[in-house]
């Protein structure tokens, strides 16, 4: 991505406004923006949702593969997550090969998804051994307006529960629906003026600073951390992000787990 | 249901009717051509999407998204983008940066000593001087009012806002200032900036947050008048 | 060629999805769909699904496409790994950068390049889901695309492709008309004077079947115009 110009009035307005516990926007502290979910988008993906967050649009489509699984895990499946940021979705956004950027929002999400466990890859088994099905997590953003991270997490595992295993298309059985058992879900927070808020829009993202992002199951159970870009935090400041992402975690798993 | 006349090319699309690429206005090429207007085989085309405006023999397009190409005289807010020793570049949310030289800076400064005085990221007010074909421009910072800002706060709008906002009895700028007691400059190339108190650039951040939304209105003054009686209600 | 035994219209010349030979697929049109950009459009086109964003004019980078009189396009034309039945990698792919070139070439024959020397116009075409002629979806959004971002052009695109199936000519090819088809014609027009932009042609086709499919292709370009006149009247009204 371009290094976007960050006007030196932008960060002194954010500190202002943050002094006075206040956004640009007029939103809270750990206010996010309008959310919208839809699943079941993509008329040739076996899984998929589309997530609106303030004018961050974002697809996500679930592919199975067959693959040999691995001589050490033979009756294990396989998942991969890519996230692709295509110049379509912002003027920041140039051409070429994959940004530092892209690479970690992808990794991260992944991370969320797989250590919360919420795929058993020995559900993805076909023939142990010789056929496994292979997961393949496609995030795709349409407009960044930032907080892309949260935006792919959420799109991710609502297309998740969405999804069906080709069994019929691949020859090797019944169509069924992906056995889901969790619901992680990501919540990121920025250093913005100063202090931490949830969800930046792409203003903050600018004039902001360091990033964390927070993955948590059921029952508050961590599943995955990142802190990303320069700075510094404080415990307490993780204590009180930590108490924003459960109750927000909560909430979006209640969406998520409606669908 | 668009009513552009482009059925029979003969009747000319109503003043104020919406007009896509490639429709035909009018026979009648007499008149002058305004923006996005061009002659095609004794027929008027429309070039750009947009609202068909007549005025004194002047047949233009108004259009639903405008880019801001600088012109010599315009008074903008820029940001430095990057320097060399004697040259600073200037983002002006237009399609090519502008060049500040070193002699039109507000203050002395010596070859090499550009970063010192005005470092990346500065806001400045400025001057369009001149520009190319290319709509490159060079500004100027001697001048009356020109300057570096260091506080408030630059929100933005469509360029094609600009004389909507400053002009008219009840000018919205005019209300937007009484309204939240903020020094406001309007810049042509739609930047805005906005001095004083916090809640009181919320309010002007509030009203252009409104105008954008409903930029293609023609009771956009009214509306807006409206909005801050109710929002200063919060 | 060579699938000539699939039957794809019957003898009251209904098509496998209910059509006749002259009908279009159902489309619907949406502007300004990615709110970041300087105009957007998309597409729904039968299956179909394409978006269409454009970004400029702005200073031509890298230095070697500048041009010092005019514009360039900077068209990227991608599929998203979950528009095919079978995913699609995403990375270099042959085909799409020659319909890259071909749209950018189509999109230059209309735009005003000239008021904007040493500038380029980013167009970022991409198909959500596929079903055949996504080439001429991605031609015709990109138009819209352009005209939402107030880029000055002389007309609009408007592409379709028609061929022929059981040796019957066609408008607008569906999937396993397309995969089973003897002929394949997509064709990029300017609606106004039925000027072509684009043009491209395979298989195989007599002098009559030819100009049976161009025809088809004329006045599906027409009444695919008024569609786009009336998406873009939903969305900026009729008039003030």
């Amino acid at each position: 991505m371009a290094q976007p110009l960050v006007p030196e009035l932008l960060r002194a307005h954010l500190a202002e406004l943050a002094s006075r516990d206040q956004r640009a926007d007029g939103r809270g502290q750990w206010e996010g923006r309008e959310l919208s979910v839809e699943v079941g988008v993509l008329d040739r993906a076996e899984g998929s949702a589309k997530v609106q967050m303030g004018d961050t649009i974002v697809f996500c489509g679930i592919k199975f593969q067959l693959q040999t699984p691995y001589p050490d895990r033979p009756d294990e499946g396989g998942l991969m997550t890519s996230a692709e940021l295509r110049p379509l979705a912002g003027r920041h956004i140039e051409p070429g090969p994959p940004s530092p950027e892209s690479i970690e929002i992808g990794r991260v999400v992944d991370r969320g998804i797989r250590e919360s466990g919420c795929i058993d890859t020995k559900d993805l088994c076909i023939i142990p051994g010789e056929k496994v099905w292979q997961v393949i997590i496609d995030c795709f953003a349409i407009s960044d307006d930032g907080n892309l991270f949260d935006a792919f997490g959420l799109a991710a595992i609502a297309a998740l529960h969405n999804a069906t295993l080709p069994g019929e298309r691949f020859d090797v059985g019944e169509d069924k629906k992906l056995p889901v058992n969790k619901t992680p879900i990501m919540c990121s927070f920025q250093k913005v003026g100063g202090r931490f808020v949830y969800d930046s829009n792409r203003e903050e993202e600018v004039g902001g600073d360091e990033r964390i992002h927070i993955t948590l199951g059921e029952d508050d159970h961590v599943h995955s951390l990142q802190k990303g870009l320069k700075g510094v935090f404080s415990a307490s400041e993780f204590v009180e992000i930590m108490d924003a992402a459960k109750q927000r975690c909560a909430e979006l798993r209640k969406i998520v787990d409606s669908l | 249901m668009s009513n552009s006349g482009a059925s029979d090319g003969r009747t000319l699309a109503a003043s104020g009717s919406l007009v896509i690429p490639g429709d035909k206005i009018s026979s009648d090429t007499s008149g002058q051509l305004g923006h996005g207007v061009i002659k095609v085989n004794d027929e008027l085309i429309a070039t750009k999407l947009g609202y068909l405006v007549e005025k004194s023999g002047e047949v233009s397009i108004l259009p639903v998204h405008t880019a801001y190409f600088p012109r010599p005289g315009d008074l903008v807010v820029g940001y430095i983008e990057g320097m060399r020793s004697n040259i600073w570049f200037i983002d002006l949310n237009a399609p090519f940066n502008a060049i500040l030289p070193m002699s039109l800076a507000p203050m002395k400064i010596e070859y090499g000593g550009t970063r010192d005085a005005m470092d990346v990221g500065t806001t400045i007010l400025c001057r369009v001087q001149e520009v190319d074909e290319a709509h490159s421009s060079v500004v100027t910072m001697k001048g009356m009012g020109l300057r570096k800002v260091n506080s408030g706060f630059v929100d933005t709008i469509p360029p094609h806002l600009v004389g909507t906002i400053s002009s008219g009895s009840n000018a919205i700028i005019q209300q937007l200032k009484d309204a939240s007691n903020c020094r406001i400059i309007l810049g042509a190339n739609g930047r805005i900036w906005v001095d004083g108190e916090p809640e009181g650039i919320r309010i002007v951040r509030d009203a252009l947050a409104y105008a954008r939304d409903n930029q293609h209105s023609t009771e956009l003054a009214a509306g807006i008048a409206s909005q801050l009686a109710n929002g200063n209600g919060e | 060629m060579g699938y000539g035994d699939v039957q794809m219209i019957d003898e009251n010349g209904n098509r496998v999805d209910g059509r006749k030979a002259g009908d279009i697929r159902p489309i619907e049109i949406e502007m300004g769909v990615v709110p970041v950009a300087d105009g957007s459009a998309s597409m729904r086109w039968g299956t179909n699904y394409v978006i269409a964003s454009v970004y400029g004019p702005m200073e031509a980078h890298p230095r070697k496409i500048q041009r010092q009189e005019r514009a360039v396009l900077d068209v990227r034309y991608n599929m998203a790994p979950f528009s095919t039945t079978d995913r699609f990698r995403p990375g270099f792919n042959r085909r799409s950068r020659e319909i890259s070139k071909v749209t950018a070439d189509a999109l230059e024959s209309v735009v005003l390049l000239e008021l904007y020397p040493r500038s380029k116009i980013r167009v970022e075409i991409e198909v959500i889901c596929a079903e055949a002629g996504t080439r001429c979806v991605g031609l015709t959004a990109a138009s819209l695309a352009l005209a939402d971002a107030g880029i000055p052009m002389t007309d609009m695109v408007v592409s379709v492709a028609s061929g022929k199936i059981n040796g019957v000519v066609v408008c607008d090819l569906n999937k396993e008309e397309d995969n089973y088809g003897a002929a394949d014609l997509p064709m990029g027009v300017l609606p106004n004077t039925g000027e072509l932009v684009f043009l491209q042609m395979d298989g195989d086709l007599s002098p009559s079947e030819f100009q049976e499919a161009w025809d088809y292709n004329m006045e599906a370009a027409l009444k695919i115009h008024e569609l786009m006149k009336e998406a873009i009247a939903n969305k900026y009204g009729g008039g003030q």
